[in-house]
């Protein structure tokens, strides 16, 4: 019970993957707009989601993060007119492969956030941080995270 | 195999360079090229009792000899693998003609794999088989923390032969993601979980055909097939898709619609 708890305490890290036009730009708002969300997150701009090879986001858990975020463009508004479908292909079958592997499916998420939608930007950061966080650190890390990094 | 016989000398008279198939030699079954109706090799074509990656040969033929025609002998596997590769642009279709052969009864429950049998039967019988999904049936069953440890305890005992990516028809890539040093450390055994695996787990996703030579393959016995059987299972329900079926779909994963 005991360990449950520390687990539940511990800081886990993500990874997002932003999309250089909304998401990105949607960060940047969330950031001057001086609003709060969890310092778990490092961020990973791309020219498009579209970009990131599902083998990424296999190699970011290999190296222990505990949950990977990708978020796009709201479908219809991606700048490259339809890199997001792709990745919301994409998406569908890691996400599953990735559960019939044994990892919990919810360290994966996919957010459209465009670059209006500061407080979007930060709701889903805070969301999917305590997600993160109530499964505890990942099964797959390798050592005890540094304290003080990431946190 | 004197039908199998007849049909070679039929497909070499008519505008056909050179048939691929099987013959036993001294004991063993091996893939034969016969580009003669005088060849010694015709007496000893067989239908064979194991396989080999036919389709990928073919493949490797068409590019070798760009103005030549192939006819080749395929079971249920075999033609999905050509048919998906034709989709990839790996193979050109107008250039091979198929002659079908049907799995036996035995051979059929050994395998396992849900067609067989190729869309036009010139060799065999016909019959229906059942895809097994025990092993997956079992590990959606378990929870996910043991379902992690049983998939750790079967990649441990990788030797990272890369049997299964040699030996696999679907595989073409010149510079593969498995011997990328930043996805996959070289010189590591077993290969660190999960890259290596799910790496080729993914790709196999909307491409694997089911021939399970991958798992024929491994000398360790790693239950592949059910990763890559799931894979398929995943791509199926979610974006409707079932590769090497039907030559006018598209594979959702290499192309927008």
């Amino acid at each position: 019970m005991v360990k449950e708890e520390a687990k539940n305490t511990e800081e886990v890290r993500i990874l997002a993957f932003l999309c250089n036009w909304c998401s990105y730009a949607g960060a940047d708002l969330a950031g001057v707009s001086r609003l709060q969300y969890p310092a778990n997150v490092l961020d990973v701009r791309v020219m498009c989601t579209g970009t990131i090879s599902p083998y990424f986001v296999v190699k970011a858990f290999q190296e222990g993060v505990d949950g990977v975020l990708i978020a796009a463009c709201h479908i219809g508004d991606c700048h490259y007119l339809k890199g997001n479908y792709m990745t919301a292909k994409r998406f569908q079958v890691l996400r599953e492969a990735l559960k019939f592997l044994g990892l919990e499916e919810e360290r994966l998420r996919l957010e459209y956030v465009s670059a209006a939608e500061g407080e979007k930007y930060a709701e889903v950061m805070r969301s999917f941080t305590d997600e993160v966080k109530a499964l505890g650190p990942s099964p797959l890390r390798k050592r005890a995270p540094v304290k003080g990094v990431g946190a | 195999m004197s039908d199998l016989k007849a049909i070679i000398k039929e497909k070499l008279g008519n505008g056909i360079d050179a048939f691929l198939c099987l013959k036993s030699e001294e004991g063993s079954v091996m893939p034969v090229l016969i580009a003669d109706e005088n060849s010694p090799d015709l007496e000893k074509v067989v239908a064979g009792d194991c396989r080999y990656p036919l389709a990928g040969i073919i493949a490797a033929l068409l590019r070798e000899y760009p103005s030549k025609r192939f006819a080749v002998m395929v079971r249920g596997c075999d033609e999905r693998a050509l048919i998906e590769l034709c989709k990839l642009e790996q193979v050109d279709l107008e250039r091979v003609v198929m002659v079908g052969l049907a799995c036996t009864p035995e051979e059929a429950r050994a395998c396992g794999c849900a067609r067989p049998y190729p869309r036009e039967v010139a060799l065999g019988e016909k019959v229906e088989a059942s895809p097994s999904r025990e092993v997956i049936e079992k590990l959606e069953s378990l929870p996910e923390k043991e379902r992690l440890e049983w998939w750790k305890g079967q990649f441990r005992r990788c030797v990272k032969c890369y049997g299964c990516r040699n030996i696999c028809p679907m595989c073409f890539c010149k510079d593969c993601a498995l011997e990328d040093p930043h996805l996959v450390e070289p010189g590591v055994i077993p290969p660190e979980f999960p890259a290596f695996h799910v790496i080729r787990a993914l790709d196999m996703a909307g491409r694997c055909i089911d021939c399970g030579l991958c798992e024929e393959a491994c000398p360790v016995g790693i239950l592949l097939r059910s990763l890559y059987r799931k894979m398929q299972e995943i791509v199926e329900q979610k974006l409707g898709y079932l590769p090497g079926v039907n030559p006018q779909d598209r594979n959702p994963l290499t192309f927008l619609d």
